[in-house]
């Protein structure tokens, strides 16, 4: 078994071989269910998520019970509908879960109400719903930012108006919150094994901006180490939304090559930011 | 349709990125299979201060600091690499040899890789913690490298190859990159990085790939000191894999493998406890499990199975025809085995001749009363779960040495006599046999493989001379785990920088009076044994106009001075009590806090936190509250001053009264605690008197007590029973709590059958009540002892108290049985106890003097402070005794004295006697009794031994007895002791006359 992470103060490397401010490895694709009305598939380690957007359509309540709902444009535009499924091979010991595991509702209820912060909704009409389902095909931390970065991209595919990237992530911090150590560095992007020995928060902004859309903290943790794990949370959402800005021009480059859309079209409708 | 597959070169990234999978299989036997990223890099420094490149690169934390270089540039060299070196050991030299890394003449400049650490913490956690605290000791120069991290060491396994295989190819890269890697310095003197094994398939694959390599056993033997060092090498390994077992060498069956053992365990088929030895009879054992109410017994060298006393076994239960009694015959190892070879193993059949012999009384026995149903269930072992080994002091067994080897240098196999009766012999190969003779050694166990009768261990270190007052003082301690060592200087950075000249501050308006009530008005006094410094409580009372009573104890604020989470509390935490010995005390705080800035000294203000009652004249408590306060005291008394003064009717002043009124409440306290069946329980104690300037003892007495000591352990009582309330009010989760458990009726049963018969006296013990009354009815209107006996007696039949928190138990189970009380806890001595220290904490808290702290509201946090200082408080209280024994033996030095004594147990084959003037137990072998070994008859049924032969006479429990007890240092055992001898039987026997140690250590 590999070491744990009270070996972080040795070389100031955690348990994976990153320092504390430095994000995983992350991969993205958009479009990956041409059938779709908007698709991404988003990889940050070993957390890999597929997202399927459909919608705006009618509201249809049979399809939206298990999701959860939110509002945009203060009820004026259409309504974001989040519903999690988390494959049952998505951690290491084969699980199902139901429809109503209490952990999943609360972060549908957690990325709808952020999203709908972010998607200009009133262009819809409050009688339409957008449909975002989030597939979890394998879990390892920071499950949560995740999501919401993988939703964030398939919005972006769908073509749904948004003021910014959503975008979230972890941050911890490096002993646990009864050791009270006060030389405790940060973390930046907490695997699994980091999330469940030390303290951690996943934070949302709204692009890179410092604006926080959501934050959850369901462990203890001195206050006195909060502000540097939001902090390091911040800095992390900056670098996760340039990746996202990446993916999303190279994606707009290749239409431009194959001709799917005409260059005047491409600066006007890019150049959102 | 995209396809998301790609390939991974085309990923720029990839060079830097691995993966790590593995499996592990879970406590209920799942499968896992884990997949772990693992990211290259190549900024992970060689920490070789000769090294500048890797200084540039080198990483910094949070706050931008960069950790320092360790491996020093100038290294020591050796004949072999006169350059000088870094050792980088692999993961069984570290196994095998930990103690000699931890030396300070030699093995400096380590480099441990992480492939090593991680193999390591797999295989032994205390070693891996070991192994972490050189990294962090800053002379030793120990470094980590984490290789698997760096990208240029990092190496994949390859088909078909083992993960050890791989592991060596891994240390063996590593070594290679940090030779070229210091190469590249351009340094005069460029320091060879060698491996360090003891395999020799690694040694010869670094040869070949020629990369420095030495065996351990060549690296040490070419040290200075070498010689010395090579005794600390594991034994087992160095056989290695050369010797090929063969079937019949195997003595022990083989122990079940640990699925097999859960299984069975799950099942309840087998079962699961701590192997405890029997103090008399080392081939006996018990084990406690909890599908039984009573205590299964391991009978025998076989079913023992190379258990240790203290290790968690699993066993299985014998058939019904094979259940035995309890032994009634002392066993001791060494006379039984006392001629063994520690040399020749060979074609020696398990259980000996003798020892066979030994228990052969017991079967045939068993044969006739069986029937009757006093046959316990027996079992076997047949599995360790957890070996529970620690290091073990001893002596050698002078007879397993050979004599040339007295001179001679060469190695050869010996017996090592452990001082705790209930571990086994240990062979040890040493080449210093001849030096070690007639020395307090400190051993470790290694291994007990099936084809060895004994342990294997190796020496540690030597303590010094037999019997001089520094080795024996340093063997007790380590054999009670005693942190004795002087205080780091981190954790004496953490004492107030005034030093002795801290004051209280003069000005109320100083951060220090925040909250605190001024007491100083109140007159204050404390009462404490003779020479006390560490002063922890003081007292007052004073009338009220409503003609209630004002009490207050005043406890030492010790949370004021230490606080939560730094260095000096960790200590404290660590060393959990401070151990009183004769001669020396071994403190948990540093003296400075212990005997002066906290200590209630007289005429001095100080620091208190104050817990203060109305009582009324019946003693009721009317209210009660908490303050932290500064007090003055007036005068701190002894125990037979504050006495004098009390009963001195002239003395009319205030704090005389003051006194007078704390006895006549503490008297109505006191009838009120044991009205509620609080017991009182007795043990032997005796102070030991030593001449003030050698502190050499000179002689023994037995504590008195005075109304005094009972008037501070009421207030304490009462003291600690109000905070438990408290805290316990206010934390219902994390409060720390003290519990005595009612002890099960079962432990009762031996001692209730024995009044029974030789006295027709009735032990009940439904409820402590019951039991306070049945004690107090055990007396002997002739013999006024009799009672202290039976209630020393009673006393080791009960549960201990232990600390925990209270989340962990319902609140009926709170109850501490001894004092009666529903909620305990421990509040008055902060000094000495951190139990205490934590109590004041969550006391500060509960009074809203300060915020809790983190440490002292997590609960996985307390349990394990709760654990730690079950522990050591228990060990203190052994050491303690262990160390008034000792000197009562060296009081006893050259004398010969009779004295009464009164037999406490009773075996086929001898019995143990009491002597209540010095305190001390000790076993009296027939043997002992006259020359020829007289025969004898065991009444197992009425506890009467008679015997005839050479020596006519009976002796039956609670017997009253003259024992002759004479000093002599017996050179079998090099143990230091009394001999007891002949004497008056006081009711019918004639003379006795026995021979035995007393006060062994």
């Amino acid at each position: 078994m590999p070491l744990d992470t009270s070996t972080y103060n040795l070389a100031l490397l955690r348990v994976d071989g990153r320092r504390w401010n430095e994000l995983r490895q992350q991969k993205a694709q958009m479009g990956v269910q041409p059938s779709a009305d908007g698709s991404a598939y988003l990889e940050m380690g070993n957390t890999k998520i597929q997202c399927i957007i459909s919608g705006p359509n009618e509201r249809d309540t049979k399809s939206t019970s298990s999701a959860s709902t939110a509002p945009t444009s203060g009820g004026q535009g259409a309504t974001v509908a989040v519903s999690i499924m988390i494959a049952p091979f998505a951690t290491v010991d084969r699980k199902r879960r139901g429809r109503n595991d209490k952990r999943v509702q609360e972060m549908q209820t957690t990325i709808a109400s952020g999203l709908a912060a972010a998607v200009q909704g009133q262009s819809y009409g409050p009688r339409s719903t957008i449909h975002i389902s989030l597939n979890v095909l394998s879990q390892d931390g920071s499950l949560l930012a995740c999501l919401i970065n993988a939703a964030s991209l398939a919005l972006v595919d769908a073509g749904v108006p948004m003021t910014d990237y959503l975008v979230a992530c972890t941050a911890g911090s490096t002993s646990s919150y009864a050791a009270a150590d006060e030389e405790a560095d940060p973390l930046l992007d907490l695997n699994t094994q980091e999330e469940q020995e030390l303290p951690f928060l996943t934070l949302a902004t709204m692009g890179a901006t410092d604006k926080v859309v959501a934050m959850v903290c369901e462990s203890r943790v001195q206050l006195t180490r909060l502000e540097g794990m939001m902090a390091t949370a911040a800095d992390g959402c900056k670098g996760v939304r340039d990746f996202l800005d990446g993916v999303v021009r190279d994606k707009g480059e290749l239409m431009v090559q194959e001709g799917a859309i005409g260059r005047g079209e491409v600066v006007s409708s890019m150049d959102l930011d | 349709m995209t396809s998301l597959k790609r390939s991974l070169e085309s990923d720029p990234a990839s060079a830097n990125f691995s993966s790590k999978t593995y499996v592990r299989s879970t406590k209920s036997g799942k499968v896992q299979k884990i997949v772990r990223e693992v990211y290259l890099r190549q900024d992970i420094p060689c920490s070789s201060k000769l090294c500048s490149r890797c200084r540039n690169t080198a990483p910094a934390n949070a706050v931008g600091v960069v950790s320092p270089f360790v491996l020093s540039d100038k290294p020591a060299g050796t004949k072999e690499y006169p350059q000088g070196h870094y050792l980088v050991p692999d993961t069984n030299a570290l196994l095998n040899a930990m103690d000699l890394f931890e030396q300070s003449t030699a093995f400096y400049d380590v480099i441990i890789l992480q492939t090593v650490l991680e193999e390591l913490r797999n295989r032994s956690l205390p070693l891996y913690n070991r192994l972490i605290g050189l990294t962090k000791s800053e002379d030793k120069r120990f470094y980590v490298f984490f290789n698997e991290f760096r990208l240029e060491t990092y190496v994949t396994r390859e088909e078909g190859e083992s993960i050890n295989d791989r592991n060596d190819r891994a240390v063996r890269r590593a070594v290679q990159w940090y030779n070229s890697h210091l190469a590249q310095t351009k340094s005069k003197k460029l320091p060879t990085v060698v491996m360090l094994t003891d395999d020799r398939g690694n040694i010869e694959k670094a040869k070949a790939e020629n990369v420095p390599a030495t065996r351990l056993r060549e690296y040490v033997s070419g040290l200075e000191n070498g010689e010395r060092l090579l005794d600390m090498i594991v034994e087992s390994q160095e056989k290695g894999i050369s010797r090929d077992k063969k079937a019949a060498d195997l003595l022990y069956p083989e122990h079940f493998s640990l699925s097999k053992m859960m299984t069975g365990v799950k099942n309840g088929m087998l079962h699961q406890g701590i192997f405890n030895v029997s103090p008399y009879n080392y081939l006996e054992g018990s084990i406690k499990v909890p599908a039984f109410p009573k205590a299964l017994l391991i009978l025998g060298r076989d079913n023992i199975n190379r258990a240790v006393d203290g290790d968690v076994v699993v066993v299985e239960v014998l058939p019904k025809d094979q259940w035995k009694e309890p032994s009634t015959k002392i066993i001791e190892e060494e006379a039984v085995t006392k001629n063994e070879n520690a040399d020749g193993d060979e074609g020696e059949d398990l259980v000996t001749e003798k020892e066979r012999r030994a228990l052969q009384e017991e079967v045939k026995k068993t044969h006739i009363t069986s029937t009757e149903g006093r046959a316990q269930p027996t079992a076997k072992v047949v599995g360790v779960i957890k070996r529970n080994w620690r290091q073990y002091v001893g002596h050698v067994d002078q007879s397993s040495v050979s004599q040339s080897a007295k001179q001679g240098r060469k190695q050869e196999s010996v017996f090592l006599v452990p001082m705790d009766k209930k571990i086994p012999k240990i062979r040890i190969r040493t080449r210093q046999a001849g030096e070690l003779l007639g020395k307090r050694i400190l051993v470790t166990i290694d291994s007990w493989d099936r084809d060895s009768r004994h342990p294997i261990g190796h020496f540690v270190r030597s303590l010094g001379e037999l019997e001089t007052k520094a080795a024996e003082t340093e063997a007790l301690l380590l054999e009670y785990d005693v942190q004795y060592r002087p205080f780091p200087k981190t954790v004496l950075d953490c004492l107030p920088k005034e030093g002795h000249d801290w004051r209280v501050p003069t000005s109320t308006d100083d951060p220090g009076w925040k909250g605190r009530e001024d007491l100083r008005p109140l007159i204050i006094c404390s009462i404490d044994p003779v020479g006390c410094q560490d002063i922890d409580d003081a007292l007052h009372a004073r009338p009220l106009p409503n003609g209630n009573y004002e009490v207050g104890v005043h406890i030492a604020d010790v949370s004021h001075f230490v606080k939560p989470s730094n260095a000096m509390d960790h200590e404290a935490s660590i060393r959990g009590t401070t151990v009183y010995l004769v001669d020396k005390r071994i403190d948990m705080l540093p003296m400075l806090l212990g005997t002066d800035l906290c200590s209630l000294k007289p005429y001095v203000e100080r620091y208190a936190f104050s817990t203060l009652w109305e009582i009324d004249a019946d003693a009721n408590i009317v209210n009660v509250r908490f303050t932290k306060s500064v007090i003055k005291s007036r005068e701190a008394f002894s125990y037979e001053q504050a006495q004098l003064r009390i009963d001195d009717a002239s003395q009319q002043d205030e704090l005389t009264q003051g006194m007078r009124t704390l006895l006549m409440l503490s008297k109505k306290l006191k009838q009120k605690r044991m009205d509620a069946g609080a017991l009182s329980l007795s043990s032997p104690e005796v102070k030991v008197q030593m001449e003030s300037e050698t502190s050499d003892p000179i002689d023994v007495k037995t504590k008195e007590l005075l109304d005094t000591n009972s008037l501070v352990e009421e207030f304490m009582l009462l003291a600690n029973i109000s905070v438990a309330d408290k805290i316990y009010q206010s934390f219902p989760q994390t409060a720390i709590l003290r519990r005595h458990g009612a002890p099960p009726k079962t432990n009762f049963d031996e001692l209730s059958n024995q009044l029974k018969i030789k006295r027709g006296l009735e032990l009940r013990c439904d409820s402590s009540r019951a039991l306070a009354d049945s004690l107090d009815a055990c007396t002997d209107p002739k013999e006024p002892f009799f009672n202290t006996l039976i209630r020393i007696m009673a006393t080791r039949c009960m549960m201990s108290a232990e600390y925990f928190c209270a989340g962990t138990q319902a609140y009926p189970e709170f109850r501490h049985y001894g004092l009666a009380s529903e909620i305990y806890t421990h509040f008055t001595s902060p000094i000495r106890r951190y139990a205490d220290l934590v109590a004041h904490r969550q006391l500060a808290a509960a009074i809203d003097y300060e915020p809790m702290h983190p440490a002292v509201r997590s609960r996985g946090k307390l349990e394990a402070v709760c654990k730690n200082i079950n522990v050591r408080h228990r060990n203190a209280q052994l050491a303690g005794r262990a160390s008034i024994a000792y000197y009562v033996g060296q009081a006893l030095k050259g004398r010969v004295a009779d004295e009464e004594g009164f037999v406490m147990k009773i075996f086929s084959n001898g019995f143990v006697v009491l002597v209540p003037r010095f305190g001390i137990e000790s076993v009296i072998r027939l043997r002992d009794l006259a020359e020829p070994e007289p025969d004898s008859t065991f009444d197992a049924e009425n506890y009467v031994l008679k015997t005839s032969g050479s020596r006519d006479l009976s002796v039956e429990l609670f017997q009253k007895v003259i024992v002759r007890i004479s000093d002599a240092k017996d050179e079998a055992t090099g143990k230091r002791g009394g001999q007891d001898g002949a004497g008056q039987g006081v009711f019918k026997n004639g003379r006795i006359h026995a021979l035995d140690r007393v006060g062994t250590i």
